[in-house]
């Protein structure tokens, strides 16, 4: 067995080279926390506490920050009295809903297109892909005006088919690569085992479960992170967490703790389930493209 | 049980074609085997026999059943992956059981099959595992008794063994045919290996770019090859071949070549009077039918020793003549170094004779 | 042989290098069964597919030929639309503003990125140190842009009071100036996206042959060395993959942008997609903005030609099962 990594030889520049490294990611760390450190902390700030802060250069009395009486008012309010939970349930259902459509109809055609050729193939693809990078904004104005039509603007149906514009594709791509990966001799064997051809489809779904699971929290996760759709389609009658937040921003009277609040909701769920798919990640993230 | 029938057996890709104009007749029980170098058509073959493949012309028939259109399913078939093909997330017994599942056989039935096929593979004690968990040889135990526990009326393997090693492959050569001689079943086994075919199967059909070459017991493969691609496909080591010129001298053939000059046996020159075909034949004869010796008689070929190589069982001397090279197998005691002189004799009565245009053998 | 002679015309049957050859066709060929099986099972995708994107894009050149919305109904006015966008400052400062974003985005984050890959590929913590930094990335863009917009007030903002003790800013909140508003967009694009660039270069470096990067060294090379030989050209495709992801992202998405600057101040922030949010949703000209939004997805049809491409690279190999 040959150790793990490339050996490396300890030299005095290598030693200063690993003290800046530690201080560099220290850095990092503080850097990436922070934000997400200040927005929960907040939450449970009284609107008078939340706007203190010390005279500028006067680094000794960063303490103050922490000179708060924690308060959860602004969760109770935002449940009780700006409507969250509607917001919040609009977000499941949006999101939920368009990641279960997109991986159920994109499995089915990600594994026929991985078993089966035909021409055209490649031009079918670009399609799919491009209708996935395609730009939120430049897909919103003609949805926008179809959707006026059907009135499906303000609605959940509405926000779920918006959202499969970007996740089924996803599904069908991604899913695609995983299907590409299951040797096609363990369906064959179904079948001479006496399996139709879809039982062997169904035979061959253990294998790549993992993944779709997988995949359909990065559905979820790229559905409930959405502004634009939301904002657009979704106002009125199917408002998710992101833009209710945002509306917190009033003129006058920012209901900061609010905010910080709903952005604890919003994102806390979503941190979870990225770490619960931690090994997805990657592939998810780049289309398939780089795989850990 | 049934018998097997390819007519007239085409199979396409696009444009390229697999398997070109293929007639094999399998009788029931009858262990067949498939070979040829990769890309022959072979597995292709199998596969529409599988009906994993559709058959771009021709018919298959199982008994006097024609099973173009059937899906594999209803074939009534089972078959051993080159990969084994088994599911990784269910465990040996449970994907020994599947097949019977998909039938809706009870479990009453799957636990006596599988026990019984348990036993003959030797695997009981592995029934609870993953296939992760298994060697290679395990997993190929797996495969093989997930296709027995059907008692299918055909048996199609894939190169099942391929990819096991040496000596596992020898020992699973000897205990497929003896599962199959105990089953009774009929066999189609694909292979690319001579020394599996041989061994195992009772006749032996030779492929080579999708045409069938020869369908034969493994006697008749080894000693009466078709054509010349045969005799340097099946054999190992590969017949030595030589372009030779046929004189009548007395009533036999003389064979000349630049660097020997042999009589044919009477009984050969017979067989060539009637064929032969202007006086240009390939000669070929394998390597152990050659034998080697320091001392020159009235019928050896004078030749240089240009390297030995040792195999424990037999000796290969690599032998140079005049404008030629031959190979001979001899017994593990030969010494001769290189740049030696040594002596062949030829079994005459053994020779080959190809038609130098075309390759068919005379006979 | 059992060969069929009726079917094996005697004339074509040859031998090459000693082996039979066949030349003919077969007379009758089997009718060809259907394949339909597969494509029923990926006709649903594909009709709702077809119903949310092809669709709405003919929709979409229908309506950019039009005056949509207007008082008189939607009226034909040809290339009109197309006509004013040259002629509109605020258009082509709009692409100028999306080009100077990404690049200052794209670079920053591979400069960091890649530097962060390399420090922790190998390290004892890298494990959990990725796991954080991939935090923000889970984030709505919409919040995170709040979050920091909540940071950079110049009354109670932390960073501001940060940036404002350390010298760096005036009493102007940094998305207050035209000059600086730029920059907290990118700030902000940084702390997101930057630990996917380290995601992807980390992928990379796993996959750089270890025998290359010995061989390189028993060859004599230093570690810098072995890292511009090596290392580099065998990570550059994930980069590329990387770099072309940022860029469609960046085209995609603007929820950071409306949450934290709005376009503004002075339309300083007003990239192109804004400029089409506004023109489409706050001035409700969606004639204009589908000719707006027109050029915007012919332009990324067009890097994602490039990105398809680049997929289709090295960096894709399969090197698991999928299970």
């Amino acid at each position: 067995m040959a150790s793990r990594d490339v050996v490396t030889y300890k030299t005095p520049l290598s030693r200063l080279l690993n003290v800046v490294i530690v201080i560099f990611l220290a850095f990092y760390l503080v850097w990436t926390i922070l934000p997400l450190f200040l927005m929960f902390v907040s939450s449970f700030k009284d609107l008078l506490a939340a706007f203190q802060l010390p005279p500028v250069g006067a680094f000794s009395q960063i303490g103050i920050f922490f000179d708060f009486e924690p308060t959860t008012k602004h969760y109770y309010n935002l449940f009780y009295n700006l409507g969250f939970s509607t917001y919040l349930m609009n977000s499941i259902i949006a999101a939920g809903g368009s990641a279960v459509v997109s991986v159920v109809l994109g499995s089915m055609a990600a594994y026929s297109l991985s078993r089966v050729d035909f021409r055209g193939k490649g031009d079918l693809f670009f399609w799919i892909i491009s209708t996935r990078m395609a730009p939120v904004v430049a897909v919103l104005v003609p949805l926008y005006a179809i959707f006026r039509g059907f009135d499906l603007i303000g609605t959940r149906t509405g926000l779920i088919l918006a959202y499969t514009t970007f996740n089924l594709p996803f599904a069908i791509w991604i899913l695609k690569g995983f299907f590409d990966n299951v040797p096609f001799a363990i369906e064959e064997a179904s079948m001479v085992d006496g399996s139709t051809r879809f039982q062997a489809f169904r035979a061959i779904l253990p294998l790549v479960a993992p993944g779709i699971g997988a995949f359909l929290v990065l559905c979820v996760l790229f559905a409930w992170n959405d502004f634009l759709f939301a904002s657009i389609i979704g106002s009125g009658g199917a408002k998710t967490l992101p833009p209710a937040t945002r509306e917190l921003v009033q003129p006058q009277n920012i209901q900061w703790g609010s905010i910080m609040a709903a952005g604890v909701v919003t994102t806390v769920p979503m941190m979870f389930l990225g770490l619960l798919i931690r090994r997805y990640l990657v592939t998810g993230l780049t289309m398939g493209a780089v795989r850990e | 049980m049934a018998s097997v029938t390819i007519t007239n057996v085409w199979k396409y890709y696009g444009k390229t074609v697999a398997v070109k104009d293929l007639n094999i007749h399998c009788e029931d029980g009858e262990f067949v085997s498939v070979l040829g170098p990769s890309g022959c058509g072979k597995s292709s073959t199998l596969r529409m026999l599988a009906g994993l493949e559709h058959i771009s012309a021709g018919d298959i028939h199982f008994g006097d059943m024609r099973v173009n259109e059937l899906e594999p399913k209803d074939r009534d078939i089972a078959m051993v992956f080159e990969n084994y093909a088994l599911y990784p997330h269910k465990t040996v017994y449970e994907n020994m059981a599947n097949p019977l599942r998909l039938r809706g056989s009870s479990e009453d039935l799957i636990e006596k099959r599988i026990a019984f096929a348990a036993e003959m593979l030797e695997i009981e004690h592995l029934l609870q595992r993953k296939p992760m968990e298994l060697s290679g040889g395990q997993k190929q135990r797996t495969a093989i008794g997930r296709a027995i526990v059907r008692e299918p009326k055909l048996f199609l393997f894939d190169e099942p063994i391929a990819h096991l090693d040496a000596k596992l492959r020898a020992r699973m050569r000897g205990e497929l045919k003896l599962m199959q001689r105990r089953l009774g079943t009929t066999m189609i086994y694909v292979t690319h290996d001579q020394l599996e075919a041989m061994s195992m199967a009772d006749r032996i059909a030779v492929m080579h770019n999708g045409v069938l070459q020869q369908l034969g017991t493994p006697q008749e493969i080894y000693n009466h090859p078709v054509n010349e691609w045969v005799a340097g496909f099946v054999g190992e080591p590969p017949m030595n071949f030589f372009d030779c010129e046929l004189v009548e001298e007395g009533g036999r053939f003389v064979l000349v070549h630049p660097a020997f000059r042999q009589m044919v046996s009477e009984a050969q020159s017979a067989l060539l009077r009637g064929a032969l075909r202007g006086t240009s034949v390939r000669m070929g004869i394998r390597p152990d039918q050659i034998s080697i010796g320091g001392k020159s008689t009235v019928e050896s070929v004078a030749g240089t020793i240009k390297v030995t190589e040792p195999l424990g069982g037999d000796t290969l001397v690599n032998v140079d003549l005049k404008n030629a090279q031959l190979l001979v197998k001899t017994h593990p005691d030969f010494s001769g170094a290189m740049g030696e002189t040594c002596h062949l004799t030829f079994d005459t009565g053994r020779w080959h004779f190809f038609a130098s245009d075309n390759g068919i053998a005379y006979f | 042989m059992t060969q069929n002679k009726n079917a094996t015309p005697e004339g074509v049957v040859r031998y090459v290098e000693g082996a039979k050859v066949l030349d003919y066709l077969p007379q009758v060929f089997n009718v060809k069964p259907s394949s339909s099986y597969y494509f029923w099972l990926m006709a649903p995708a594909l009709i709702v597919l077809a119903a949310i994107s092809i669709y709405p894009f003919f929709w979409l050149i229908w309506m950019s030929l039009h005056n949509v919305g207007s008082s008189a109904g939607d009226t034909f006015v040809g290339l009109k639309n197309f006509e004013k966008l040259l002629t509109d400052d605020k258009f082509w400062i709009g692409w100028g503003l999306l080009f100077k974003y990404t690049a200052f985005c794209m670079f920053f984050e591979i400069a960091i990125g890649v530097l962060l890959a390399v420090i922790l590929n190998g390290h004892r913590f890298e494990n959990i140190l990725v796991t954080v930094f991939l935090m923000p990335m889970m984030m709505a863009p919409a919040i995170a842009g709040l979050v920091w917009y909540y940071l950079f007030n110049s009354t109670f903002g932390w960073y501001h009071w940060l940036m404002q003790s350390l010298g760096i800013l005036g009493e102007t909140s940094i998305i207050g100036s035209t000059d600086t508003a730029m920059a907290a967009l990118i700030i902000v694009d940084i702390w997101q996206w930057t630990p996917l660039i380290t995601l992807i270069t980390l992928a990379g470096l796993k996959r750089v042959p270890r025998d290359q990067l010995e061989a390189n060294m028993v060859d004599g090379a230093s570690a810098f060395r072995n890292f511009v030989a090596i290392t580099l050209p065998n990570i550059y495709p994930f980069l590329l993959i990387g770099i072309m992801l940022r860029f469609m992202d960046n085209f995609r998405f603007i929820d950071v942008i409306l949450a934290l600057t709005g376009g503004g101040p002075a339309e300083s922030t007003k990239v192109l997609p804004v400029y089409l949010f506004d023109v489409s949703f706050v001035f409700f000209k969606l004639g204009r903005g589908a000719a707006i939004a027109l050029t915007l997805l012919i332009v990324t049809i067009i890097l994602c030609k490039l990105l398809v491409r680049v997929f289709e690279g090295p960096a894709s190999k399969r090197t698991d099962m999928g299970s």
